[in-house]
């Protein structure tokens, strides 16, 4: 690669990039982001690769394995340009058909196109609704193009942004223009980045530091590992020109080390940038030098809270500190550190290019642009989702999302990872703002977005979180390391079956310490998922703790199963599958569970064929008598003999 | 250097810019518990019994006096209702683990805790760790593990060089007493990494 | 194994004798890496220094493994260039590499970087990605985020952790399999997940994982 030395050069490698691409020569692509490498994608792109050149079409059809594109309920997604037809769900042995209907005959595949609840095929990415509804300006550009390829992003316009910032803005228009978009983090905390950039450049020391945080640890949240996997040029150009704005020169990626892809497809991006002279030492011949390096977390949620990671950075173990001098005035080695998330670092490039007016226009009075969520747990269309600021709970779950799973109920969705909190069905019109999810009692957060249904008990979800926050306090200080033991202690003994009057109000009053008192953002917020379930679903704990009933018949020691003798068909399914042989029964006999062999796996409940649905949970009361052994099954035309 | 004016608990004190809160309030004999504050280390804000509550334009909210610096005008209660209550509930949860610490848990009337907890009679202040590191630098002693699961431990590989024995400082700053007791006769062998490591779950 | 491992000095070559006593020489002997001594030096050791064949097999075991993780220690430290920042990093590689951290490596890493050694300690023990006991030829992982939590992830653990014979956490004595919890590897759509050696299965039913299980050999 030629090195670029000139906002002119930059210009003349894009116009020489594309020159030699034909929009309209078809290109096959397959998406390449974990979710659909689970699912195969890698032997689908082999496949495709094998099969154009078995027919001598190398030449004719170009292959190109892109980011992810989102809807990874329906991975692995395949789709052809340009006309973008989209193929969901592909399996190697799809492939010949692919190939030759795209290139030969230039017909459909109808079998893989999306089908609408009426029934319809959709053709086209862009027109089907999970799609449809999103506004995808920064995550859009991942499906046009490989992560490991940056002639594919400066083809799209890459790097412009930067060029422009170099050659034609100071940093204090820069800073004016960040600040007037009012783009607030988008990692969980929603602080105002320009204010923030504001005061790292102006506070004193020559030495300053920038810091993309990929920690993303909230579980259930996976938009940072798409974007860094799949458009990690998006993410570095922002952060370049950050650190022009703010006067640092050095810059960290902090990715955590569950995401292998990322941290390749990051550090393969880096050498190319660096090759042609978009890092490193007088970038573009501008003068402005600037480097990155990478850092790879080691398994430690709270490693990604800022000071943490800073220390972490230093080398020392990544524990927070007190946070009254703010990390932008003493951060790494108590030099001014600016630390953004990953969406918040890909959003500057286009607020750059397309003005501060453009991106205030998009989302509400104050949280302004997109953002992106990942939309997960039970509901039908799973994946990422970008939709503009504002727009409500309900059009995303539904319109987008598809609605709940297997015509379920839904019950609540939890916002904000393990520091927010769950809003029920009377929320469901509130809009995703920063403000708004924070007055309900929940957060924005990074962006998970869980929905739960009638088969989710709160308590239990409750206690997931805490014992995950428990499990992931550093253990420095009092109320976090001891309150959050205490609170888990309490809520494993309501859902086992042994919860107290007054446990609520402990919880409570724990909450208030821990809340109030801890050292960090982990402590501060830990307490939210059991005050909200608490104000939203008070009842389901009083039924726990005072009724030991789960109404969602989930805690394993308020539920028994038992076999419904009208609707028991003798099957034998049950009785094959039950992995400690506690069903009794025979062909034409009522199949029986011996309560007290039953472990309460779920097996049968799973396997019990739906059209006879025989299996069911009770909760709270006793277990009916079991019939005398040797009953026979209701016979033919519902008549018992 | 700067002055800097502010009131703490109705009283008008004096201070000098940079100082902490923690600091003003003692220079002006204003008493704030601590457990993890030593002055010649650098503040960790462990413990949380020195939180106060401070007000600024209407807002009020609470803070580790230790760590935060004076400002002007801010207005400092040491024994309002609401931190109060926060010390007392810090102290019923120590208490769980440490009831050595019962005399100064009554003395903020807390008397039998409502929780259980490993007995550990150690409440990881740290002030073990940070002195060996800050102020003798031989590092002799470390936290290992995490969370709840948090413990002190000595390094086997240091305390064999004998430096542990001949110095023994650390025993004298424990709130809880636990090392002196622990290291009874100076056997450091039940309390050293690859003990600690050999008894805790993971 | 380690990539780049250092050449493995041979302490016993081939004689003619033994090339002529049937064609097929004894093959180059070394001390570094998984090919053994042979019995009849084993017991001539032994014979010479008065101590037992198995102390001798031990020692000779140790100081190929010492000899092999010092060679890679060294070549993660200088990789880094002695950089103290780097530590949490320089761990993570003899980490993958070795598969776990042994005692005196945390020594030698600390003296390398001139760190105190209880900081090496104080990190070997604070994050999940770090074992202090030597790991599974085969890692299995089960996610318990959010999403797969919802869809039944601890039932899955269940099964999983029962077809092993382990808790989450701890190696199978025969050094086969470590069992871990992961929180969230970001591929919620296919929940609940299960990852064996890098491979991604999702919502295995109790039949799947067995299989998935026994393929690993």
């Amino acid at each position: 690669m030629v090195r670029l030395k000139s906002a002119a050069d930059l210009e003349k490698k894009r116009a020489q990039i594309l020159s030699k691409r034909d929009p309209n020569k078809p290109c096959i692509t397959v998406c390449s982001g974990t979710g659909c490498h689970a699912l195969g994608s890698d032997k689908v792109h082999q496949a495709i690769v094998s099969e154009l050149s078995r027919n001598g079409l190398k030449s004719k059809v170009d292959v190109r394995r892109t980011g992810c594109h989102g809807f990874c309920e329906r991975g692995p997604i395949v789709v052809i340009f340009p006309a973008e037809i989209c193929y969901l769900g592909v399996k190697p042995g799809d492939v010949p058909e692919v190939v030759s209907k795209t290139s030969a005959d230039k017909e459909l595949v109808d079998r893989l196109l999306y089908k609408d609840a009426s029934g319809e095929r959709i053709a086209h990415e862009g027109e089907i609704p999970f799609y449809k509804h999103q506004r995808r300006i920064v995550f859009g550009s991942n499906r046009l193009i490989d992560p490991k390829n940056i002639d594919d992003y400066i083809a799209l316009g890459g790097y412009s942004a930067l060029a422009k910032v170099l050659f034609e803005m100071s940093p204090e228009e820069v800073l004016e223009t960040v600040k007037r978009a009012n783009l607030r983090g988008r990692g969980g905390g929603g602080f105002p980045a320009g204010a923030k950039w504001e005061t790292t450049r102006n506070a004193p020391g020559d030495i300053k530091y920038v810091v993309v945080n990929a920690d993303e640890g909230d579980p259930g949240a996976f938009m940072d590992r798409s974007l860094l996997e799949g458009n990690p040029h998006s993410v570095l150009e922002g952060l370049i020109i950050g650190a022009y704005a703010i006067g640092s020169h050095e810059g960290f990626v902090y990715v955590r080390q569950e995401y292998p892809l990322a941290v390749s497809n990051l550090t393969l991006a880096l050498s190319q940038v660096r090759e042609y002279g978009l890092l490193g030492k007088n970038i573009l011949g501008s003068g402005f030098d600037f480097d990155v390096g990478v850092h790879r977390g080691a398994g430690a949620f709270v490693s990604g809270e800022s000071s943490a990671l800073m220390t972490a950075i230093e080398g020392i173990v990544g524990e927070p500190r007190p946070k009254y001098i703010r990390t932008a005035v003493s951060g790494i080695w108590e030099r001014p550190t600016n630390l953004n998330n990953v969406e918040t670092w890909a959003n500057v490039p286009l607020i750059i290019n397309n003005g501060s007016d453009w991106f205030a226009s998009i989302g509400t009075e104050g949280s302004k642009g997109t953002k992106i969520f990942s939309l997960v747990g039970k509901v039908n269309n799973t994946g990422l989702v970008e939709v503009p600021m504002g727009m409500t709970l309900r059009e995303i779950i539904y319109t987008i999302g598809g609605g709940i799973r297997q015509g379920k109920k839904f019950k609540a969705v939890q916002t904000g990872g393990p520091s927010g909190g769950c809003l029920p069905e009377s929320l469901i019109d509130l809009p995703v703002d920063f403000d708004e999810l924070t007055k309900a009692g929940s957060m924005m957060g990074s962006g998970g977005m869980i929905v739960v249904d009638e088969d989710t008990c709160m308590a239990d979800l409750a206690r997931y979180f805490t014992t995950f926050l428990a499990d992931e306090s550093c253990g420095k200080c009092i109320p976090c390391r001891v309150g959050l033991e205490q609170m888990v202690t309490i809520l494993d003994r309501i859902c086992g079956g042994e919860g107290e009057t007054g446990d609520i109000e402990l919880l409570e009053e724990l909450s208030e310490v821990v809340q109030d008192v801890s050292l960090c953002a982990l402590g501060q917020t830990a307490p939210n998922p059991v005050l909200s379930t608490i104000r939203y679903f008070r009842d389901e704990y009083e039924a726990h703790i005072e009724q030991k009933r789960c109404p969602a018949g989930v805690c394993k020691a308020l539920i028994s199963y038992y076999i419904d003798p009208n609707k028991c068909s003798a099957c034998g399914i049950c009785l094959r599958e039950c992995p400690v042989e506690a069903i009794s029964g025979a062909k034409n006999l009522v199949h029986i569970i011996d309560q007290e062999k039953c472990t309460k796996c779920n097996t049968c409940f799973e396997v019990c064929p739906t059209r006879f649905s025989a299996v069911v949970k009770i909760s709270g009361e006793p277990v009916p008598a079991a019939l005398p052994l040797g009953t026979e099954v209701v016979r033919k035309k519902g008549k018992r003999e | 250097m700067k002055k800097v004016r502010l009131n703490i608990d109705g009283k008008d004190v004096e201070a000098k810019e940079g100082m902490t809160l923690l600091e003003a309030a003692r220079d002006a004999g204003i008493h704030i518990p601590t457990l993890c504050y030593h002055e010649k280390l650098a503040p960790y804000g462990a413990c949380r019994l020195c939180t106060v509550e401070i007000s600024r334009n209407g807002e009020t909210r609470l803070v580790t006096s230790c760590v935060y610096n004076v400002e002007n005008g801010l207005v400092v209660r040491t024994d309002s209702p609401k931190v109060i209550k926060m010390r007392k509930m810090l102290l019923e949860l120590m208490l769980a683990s440490a009831p050595v610490l019962s005399e100064l848990a009554s003395q903020y009337g807390v008397e039998k805790p409502r929780f259980k907890a490993e007995v550990t009679q150690c409440i990881l202040c740290g002030l073990c760790v940070r002195y060996c590191a800050e102020v003798k630098g031989a590092n002799a002693i470390t936290f290992v593990g995490r969370g709840v699961n948090r413990r002190v431990a000595f390094i086997d590989e240091v305390v064999s060089t004998g430096v542990c024995m001949d110095c023994r400082e650390c025993f004298g700053l424990c709130p809880t007493g636990k090392i002196p007791r622990e290291t009874d006769g100076a056997s450091f062998e039940g309390i050293t990494v690859q003990a600690v490591l050999a008894r805790t779950p993971w | 194994m380690a990539r780049g491992k250092a050449k493995a000095r041979s302490i016993y070559k081939s004689s003619a004798k033994e090339k002529s006593r049937g064609g097929k020489a004894t093959p180059t002997q070394t001390i570094m890496g998984s090919e053994r001594v042979p019995e009849s030096v084993l017991t001539r050791v032994s014979d010479k220094l008065g101590i037992p064949v198995s102390q001798v097999s031990h020692m000779v075991e140790t100081i190929g493994r010492v000899a092999q993780e010092a060679g890679d220690t060294d070549r993660i430290v200088e990789k880094y260039r002695g950089d103290k920042a780097a530590l949490i990093q320089i761990l993570l590689e003899i980490q993958r590499e070795n598969r776990w951290l042994p005692r005196d490596v945390l020594m030698s890493v600390s003296k390398n970087l001139g760190v105190p050694i209880g900081r090496a300690y104080r990190i070997a023990t604070f994050y999940k990605a770090f074992s202090l006991t030597p790991q599974g030829r085969h890692q299995v992982s089960v996610c318990m985020g959010t999403a797969c939590h919802v869809r039944g992830a601890p039932r899955l653990l269940d099964r999983v952790a029962s077809t092993l014979s382990i808790n989450p956490g701890e190696t199978s004595p025969d050094q086969k399999f470590t069992l871990h919890t992961v929180n969230c590897l970001g591929c919620c759509a296919l929940g609940p997940v299960i990852v064996v050696d890098g491979d991604y299965h999702g919502n295995p039913t109790p039949k799947e994982v067995e299989r998935i299980i026994n393929r690993c050999d």
